[in-house]
């Protein structure tokens, strides 16, 4: 035990280090709302320099975890809730260098918290061995890239609606503000409520007779639990919402958001950087599945659902490229295209069955 | 008098034809429709009356959406527009979408007659609809056709400009054009000087400098671009047709084998063997405590024979295949085809452990493969390099015009943009008026 580098010490390390990262995020959470509020630039450059250390700790965390583990850390929902909201910071601190997004901190910086504390309550050890379909270095190419454009779809997604706010804001139409904060609030209750509500049903594990796939039976009980989480979650976050909608529909408020120009922009690029990963992400899947099913394309619901998706970031580069959409358009699409991602990332593994149902992430 | 015009003008289009077509046009459209139906129907007839092995449904979407095309012909030049437009690609993709969500909602295939549907009062319905079986309807397939071809001629309507816009760049260009561009400027006084000053800037930002014959100049940066979006969505069509080469060509049969059998892969002449099936188990270990074990790899001992001759033997395990390049077991027009054995999973009989076994035999596979890295490269080169072109001319009193354009991120460019006028301004110790 004296080994300094022995296994189980090793493990401890990536636990320590990942509850860091999760407390600086939160820290950070905090300057950054305060930011928002106090326009103190100390603060955002605090927040910053911050933010850079607990991603520092968490990219430990994740390489420790890989050694450890001794394949890329993306195989469960720990690991790929954590990669993803590595992800996001990363990706944040990346767009603060070359735009004028801090204020956008207050938003990104709280989902990332918020992403990698759900992480922590699915924390499983490094010990569990791989499914066989995955033990191929397919794994971190497909996995890594389908996560880098969920992160940047999810930049996208904080752009767009900073960017609704903002014009209303700019028209002083207050009401719109608070209308915009309770539906994105209302929205993010009751997909956390769905999923909490999800991991506290208990369903019966059934394999079919003739296809042999297996799928999931839920009892009335299991729909009880996963629909009231979704509407306890639901009505919890209108009511925050609706403040949160309240305090934001300042003057003030407006002459920190970044302008409407720089929000469309970044929404833009955010979805013009994630969609060739999104499609790379897809064709090596595809690739992926050739050589281990002998099929590249099942039409299983994770597919079928990253393929929707694609189509309607597909849909939004052309109503801006070819149509000339602008604006308040895209980013409406920009906001809406996050809650297919997130079907596809997490709403396919507990409400679908298929090949990917092991694979939470 | 307008109303009068207007009548005319009415009154002509009817006297020449229903839709603004010739009369031989329309009877040729008349027995294309006419023929194009009569086929669609027997062979309709004749696939559902013996459902035999031949997958025919791709065959039949086709002719289905060959029907409605060249009835809609019949309608019109606006009608043909709308087909081409990107409208319709919108409303298709859009469609795609409902019907891939309706696809994961409801059971597909086989499933649907163990699940709670059957009871259902709408069944037989949605079963007539092909909502069981969404991804291999007739008309989802027809719409992927009516997709191919709205792709078709988009690419088709497109390739022309991108490729005089890539390959014969307008160097040489009036002062009216240049002015034009979306973003303009006009610096006066700055003459040749400021030329060379812009061409040293745009050389700096690594754009490729092009100085024509006639005093212009063109700066230009990702010119690829536009060629690149061409090659990502001619992907499609690539990987369409691999696919549909796929489906009536190929095959793809699900083999079961205990240990030691040998079974026939159905519609072929081959015969497969299972010597050995073997699994590992690792334990599972949380908490330094045992929790029990999980299968980390499993294989089949597989020999493979044709009529009675033994082609191969390989242990295949789920990342690593069996493919036998020797022997062709359906004749198809593409010879040499590989055939490929892929341990997809297995399952606990009465009888002992059964492995399952994917065997298929793709024609069209290089197709698709070929298509899936024209996607990735096409629609990288197309979004991370937009195409961003700057050009400059000395005007008759001796002013620089700047004019320039780019297809994607016009914040970025601009940022460009404004970077080369603001030098040439400072540069050449003018104010900086158009700042602020």
């Amino acid at each position: 035990m004296g080994n300094i580098f022995s296994h189980d010490l090793l493990t401890r390390y990536e636990e320590i280090l990942f509850i860091v990262a999760v407390i600086s995020y939160l820290v950070c959470s905090g300057i950054f709302i305060w930011y928002l509020i106090s326009r103190n630039e100390k603060a955002a450059q605090l927040g910053t320099i911050l933010l850079t250390m607990g991603l520092v700790a968490h990219t430990f965390a994740l390489a420790l975890r890989w050694g450890t583990s001794g394949h890329a850390p993306m195989s469960n929902t720990y690991e790929s809730l954590s990669l993803f909201g590595w992800g996001i910071v990363l990706f944040f601190l990346i767009a603060q260098r070359f735009y004028p997004i801090r204020a956008a901190g207050a938003l990104v910086v709280p989902t990332a918290f918020l992403i990698t504390s759900v992480a922590g309550v699915f924390y499983q050890g490094p010990d569990i061995p791989l499914a066989p379909a995955l033990q191929s270095i397919w794994l971190w190419i497909h996995v890594t890239i389908a996560m880098l454009s969920y992160g940047l779809f999810a930049l996208a997604f904080g752009a767009g609606f900073l960017y609704i706010i903002q014009e209303n804001l700019l028209k002083k139409n207050y009401k719109g503000v608070v209308t915009s904060f309770t539906l994105l609030f209302a929205a993010l209750g009751l997909v956390l409520g769905l999923w909490l509500g999800s991991m506290l049903a208990e369903p019966v594990t059934v394999q079919d007779p003739i296809t042999r796939t297996v799928s999931n039976d839920y009892s009335f009980s299991d729909y009880f639990r996963i629909f009231g989480g979704g509407f306890i979650g639901l009505f919890v976050f209108l009511g925050l919402g609706y403040f949160a909608g309240k305090g934001a529909s300042k003057r003030s408020f407006s002459n920190i958001l970044p302008s409407l120009d720089v929000l469309d922009e970044v929404s833009y690029r955010g979805v013009a950087f994630g969609f060739p990963l999104l499609t790379i992400g897809i064709v090596t899947g595809a690739i992926w599945a050739d050589q281990a099913w002998g099929r590249w394309w099942g039409w299983d619901p994770k597919e079928t659902w990253s393929l929707i998706t694609w189509l309607f970031y597909g849909g939004y580069l052309h109503t801006r490229l070819t149509m000339g959409w602008r604006g308040k358009h895209s980013a409406i699409l920009a906001v809406v295209g996050l809650i297919v991602v997130l079907i596809t990332y997490l709403g396919v593994n507990f409400f679908f069955s298929g090949l990917h149902s092991y694979a939470t992430g | 008098m307008s109303a009068g015009k207007a009548a005319a003008i009415k009154g002509s289009k009817t006297s020449e034809s229903l839709s603004g077509r010739s009369v031989p046009d329309l009877i040729f459209y008349l027995i294309l429709v006419v023929t194009l139906a009569l086929v669609d129907v027997t062979l309709s007839i004749y696939y559902y009356r013996n459902q035999s092995g031949f997958d025919m449904r791709w065959i039949l979407a086709g002719l289905d959406i060959s029907v409605i095309l060249s009835v809609m012909g019949l309608a019109g030049k606006r009608v043909g527009h709308f087909l081409t437009s990107m409208k319709l690609a919108l409303t298709m993709l859009f469609v795609i979408a409902i019907l891939s969500i309706i696809g994961t909602w409801l059971p597909q295939g086989e499933t649907v007659l163990e699940s709670g549907w059957v009871k259902n009062p709408l069944y037989d319905v949605y079963r007539t609809l092909g909502l069981f079986n969404v991804y291999q309807s007739r008309w989802f397939l027809a719409i992927l056709y009516l997709l191919a071809f709205n792709l078709g001629f988009c690419i088709f309507k497109r390739f022309p400009t991108t490729y005089r816009h890539t390959l014969k760049p307008r160097v040489d260009v009036k002062e009216k054009f240049v002015i034009n561009q979306p973003l303009a400027a006009e610096i006066a006084g700055a003459g040749e000087k400021g030329m060379a000053i812009a061409r040293e800037t745009l050389s700096g930002m690594r754009y490729r400098i092009r100085p024509g014959q006639t005093g212009s100049v063109m700066a230009e940066k990702g010119r690829y671009s536009g060629l690149a979006s061409i090659a990502f969505h001619l992907s499609f069509l690539l990987i369409g047709i691999g696919a549909m080469l796929g489906a009536v060509f190929g095959f793809d049969e699900t083999v079961e084998i205990r240990e030691g059998q040998t079974v026939d892969v159905r519609g072929t002449n081959l015969k497969a063997t299972n010597y050995d099936f073997q699994i590992k188990y690792t334990d599972v270990m949380e908490e330094g405590r045992n929790t029990g074990s999980m299968p980390t790899e499993y294989s089949t001992d597989l020999e493979v024979f044709a009529d009675g001759q033994s082609l191969e033997r390989k242990v295949i395990t789920v990342n690593g295949p069996l493919r036998i390049s020797t022997y062709n077991p359906v004749p198809t027009l593409l010879a040499s085809l590989k055939v490929n054995f892929h341990q997809a999973s297995y399952y606990q009989s009465d009888r002992g452990v059964v492995s399952v076994l994917q065997v298929n035999q793709g024609p069209g596979k290089s197709l698709i493969y070929l298509g899936f890295f024209l996607m990735m490269g096409g629609i990288c080169f197309s979004l991370y390099f937009p195409h961003r072109r700057i050009w400059l001319k000395v005007g008759d009193s001796g002013e620089l015009l700047v004019g320039g354009r780019t297809n994607r991120a016009k914040v970025t460019f601009q940022r460009d943009f404004e970077r080369l006028t603001s030098e040439l301004r400072v540069k050449m110790g003018q104010e900086d008026k158009a700042y602020g």
